[in-house]
């Protein structure tokens, strides 16, 4: 496929998902389309508006950049307008629909963590045994296929090792997680040496309890799952001795 | 103009002659500069932290603190924006389109030395002007400005910003579009009805801009300094603390006083605050410039215009929140909280019940302007050296701190999520192109546009027609349709100006 063909399609993704979304957004206005007594437009008159806008400035922008664009495919505006998508893409191996989908993969454990244990467990009660046993399983499971998933794709698992930090901090709590995640990005950005990560984590994390924990008194989640629970507590009882 | 002097004095005596007020002065100005100057976090996140304590401080003290807050912490939000891209604040988010450029191309010093400066600037002139005209210009925004005039401006503001940012002006709109639509998420303003909730308690109550503003800009940030690394075409800042020369900033006087008004101006009008005065004084100085195209590559007048504008807009957001009792921002509405939990209401009544407390704020917020230039300086050697850690030991820092001020807001882990899920879509939008400024202008205005627009439309019993016999309305509309018709004109028949994204 030619790079004008791929800078095609790729106009037509993008307005399409546009207005997939516009779609979707406005088929959701119909579920509040409720009247208001004192306001006769109702609940789903603004954001209809803006819905209708959007699929206007997404058509806008189709007709924009294959009139526009194409004119001026060659010419340094059209270069600069992709500079930072196809060139870097290209070169870091970061795009295309198979990095796009391994991404999704690690971007998507940690929804898979989040409900997955209701599931298998059966209850939301966070005081159920059951429920944190799976959670402890779960968590085991997700870190390793992150791990395996992370090995070839670190910028994907750049984007997905925070948001599964957080999902994980609620049970397992930020005491306990912060140091291995703190490793963890330092690694995926491409630091290995050893000693000079050790030496960086103790000294972020000694800064963060130090201004957050001591200072400030910020209650920082300590989670609700054993044996992190236990520890999350321990560390505050220690710090705000 | 003697009475303004005698009160200004008396509460500058109040303020210092009580060791407790200078210590709280001085640990707001300090604090507010850190916390502003510290990737990840931002003076709301102090705010938001300090929100409790207040309850055991004198009033006084309460809002004296917020207010040295605010005007360092605007300031303090620059230095990030320059240094790492990473405004403080939503109204740093202009100063990053030109300070960060410069801070590649080496003239890091440069660009803080002009944030300094003009920040000191701006808010030192808006604290005069504050001090002379908050009673009469609040009587006449009393009588001026109703929800058809604020809704048209926000409307206008929205027009205007949608060139700022983006990389072509179709993205600029799509991505005002997202904020708006972001902000529509939880109740609606006049019936209280559910929208896009999908049956999740925490969407009941709308998605809080804190996470967002972290997530689009902080943590997208790092996203993207990260491919760098990863692809191993990561360049570190080149460092410099070379200050610009007087005869550089004495060039750029029209920008300044333009902004200040422009700042002031915004500043006033109940719940626009300082960031459209940031991105109007920005984008006026992109309209009156002769070489507009070198906008957003690095050019100093960019980040005079928007530090002069925001730091303008802090004594001018004051007058709302005191004579009328409405917030013109995050931080101020913070502040109604600080009067409340002292049951006080913030209103015309203040001037009258509590005329030292306002002029011992009115006074603090003069000096804590003033302290930027010295305190300003001395902190930039410092901060500066930031630059010199290589970034992957700065970015789980700087998610940390991400971390820790998002959950900070209301204490709940879901926000921690929707930040980073933010930083995602933040890194893929931005290398498509949008602006993640205009999302959050767009979440930001997009509720203050709702509601105003039903208040309006309400008080005009449903009729177009009404917004013609209120001339700053018509006026306001009519300048937002202009310049929309303008771009449109400008996407398909003109050479576009390139603005630096994020």
């Amino acid at each position: 496929m030619s790079s004008n063909d791929k800078q095609a399609t790729s106009h037509y993704v993008e307005a399409a998902i546009w207005l997939i979304l516009a779609a979707f957004l406005f088929i959701q206005t119909f579920s509040f389309n409720q009247e208001i007594e004192i306001y006769r437009y109702g609940a789903a008159a603004w954001p209809r508006t803006v819905i209708v806008l959007m699929a206007l400035a997404a058509i806008g922008q189709l007709i924009f950049n294959r009139t526009r664009a194409n004119r001026y495919e060659a010419s340094k505006l059209s270069q600069a307008l992709d500079e930072s998508t196809a060139d870097q893409a290209e070169e870091s191996d970061s795009s295309g629909l198979k990095w796009y989908l391994h991404t999704l993969f690690l971007v998507a454990l940690p929804f898979v963590y989040i409900n997955l244990p209701k599931i298998l467990a059966g209850t939301t009660d966070v005081g159920s045994p059951e429920l944190n046993r799976y959670k402890l399983i779960c968590a085991a499971v997700v870190t390793v296929l992150f791990i395996i998933a992370a090995w070839r794709n670190h910028l994907g698992a750049v984007l997905a090792l925070p948001v599964l930090f957080a999902a994980m901090m609620q049970d397992l709590g930020f005491y306990a997680l912060a140091p291995v995640f703190i490793l963890g990005i330092m690694f995926l950005m491409g630091e290995r040496r050893a000693g000079m990560m050790g030496a960086v984590m103790m000294g972020i994390y000694t800064i963060m309890m130090t201004m957050f924990v001591v200072i400030l008194y910020v209650g920082l989640p300590t989670g609700y799952v054993r044996p992190f629970y236990d520890f999350g507590t321990w560390m505050v009882k220690i710090l705000q001795f | 103009m003697v009475e303004v002097f005698n009160n200004f004095l008396g509460g500058t005596i109040t303020l210092f002659s009580d060791p407790i007020g200078i210590l709280i002065f001085v640990g707001g100005v300090v604090g507010g500069m850190l916390f502003g100057a510290i990737p990840g976090v931002s003076m709301l996140t102090l705010a938001a932290i300090l929100l409790p304590f207040t309850a055991h401080l004198k009033p006084e003290h309460g809002i004296m603190l917020f207010s040295v807050i605010y005007c360092t912490g605007v300031y303090g939000g620059a230095i990030t924006a320059i240094l790492f891209n990473i405004p403080g604040a939503p109204e740093n988010a202009p100063t990053a389109f030109d300070g960060y450029p410069m801070t590649q191309k080496g003239q890091a010093g440069k660009a803080v030395g002009a944030a300094v400066m003009c920040s000191a600037i701006g808010g030192t002139v808006s604290a005069v002007i504050m001090m002379i005209a908050t009673v009469p210009v609040a009587a006449w925004a009393i009588r001026a400005f109703g929800p058809p005039e604020t809704f048209a401006l926000v409307f206008f503001g929205l027009a205007v910003a949608a060139s700022v940012g983006a990389k072509t002006l179709w993205k600029g709109w799509l991505s005002i579009l997202i904020g708006l639509m972001i902000a529509v998420v939880g109740l609606d303003p006049v019936g209280g009805i559910e929208r896009y909730d999908f049956d999740m308690p925490y969407l009941l109550a709308g998605i809080h801009f804190i996470p967002m503003i972290l997530g689009f800009f902080a943590v997208s940030e790092v996203f993207v300094q990260a491919e760098k690394k990863v692809t191993g075409s990561y360049e570190a800042p080149k460092m410099s603390v070379d200050f610009p020369t007087f005869k550089e900033l004495w060039s750029h006087k029209i920008a300044v006083v333009r902004s200040i008004f422009i700042g002031f101006f915004c500043g006033i009008l109940p719940g626009i605050g300082a960031t459209l005065a940031a991105f109007m004084g920005y984008n006026e100085a992109v309209r009156w410039s002769k070489d507009r195209m070198e906008f957003g590559k690095g050019k100093i007048e960019g980040v005079i215009s928007s530090e002069t504008a925001n730091n303008a807009a802090t004594g001018a957001a004051m007058i709302p929140l005191l004579a009328l009792g409405l917030p013109g921002g995050a931080l101020t509405a913070m502040m109604v909280g600080v009067f409340q939990m002292h049951d006080m209401e913030p209103g015309p009544l203040v001037f009258i019940n509590s005329a030292d407390l306002v002029w011992v704020v009115f006074a603090a917020m003069f000096f804590a302007n003033l302290s930027i230039i010295f305190i300003g300086f001395m902190e930039t050697k410092t901060i500066i050296n930031l630059l010199r850690i290589p970034f992957q030991f700065l970015a789980p820092l700087i998610l940390l701190l991400a971390t820790v001020g998002a959950y900070a807001v209301r204490g709940l882990t879901i926000d921690i999520i929707v930040m980073f899920i933010a930083g995602v879509a933040g890194f893929f939008l931005r290398r498509s192109g949008y602006s993640v400024a205009g999302i959050i202008l767009g979440l930001i205005l997009g509720k203050i546009g709702e509601q105003t627009f039903a208040q309006a439309m309400q008080m005009l019993y449903f009729e177009f027609s009404g917004f013609l016999d209120r001339p700053i309305a018509f006026g306001l509309l009519l300048a937002g349709v202009l310049t929309l018709l303008g771009s449109i004109y400008g996407a398909f028949f003109k050479k576009q100006p390139q603005q630096q994204p994020e």
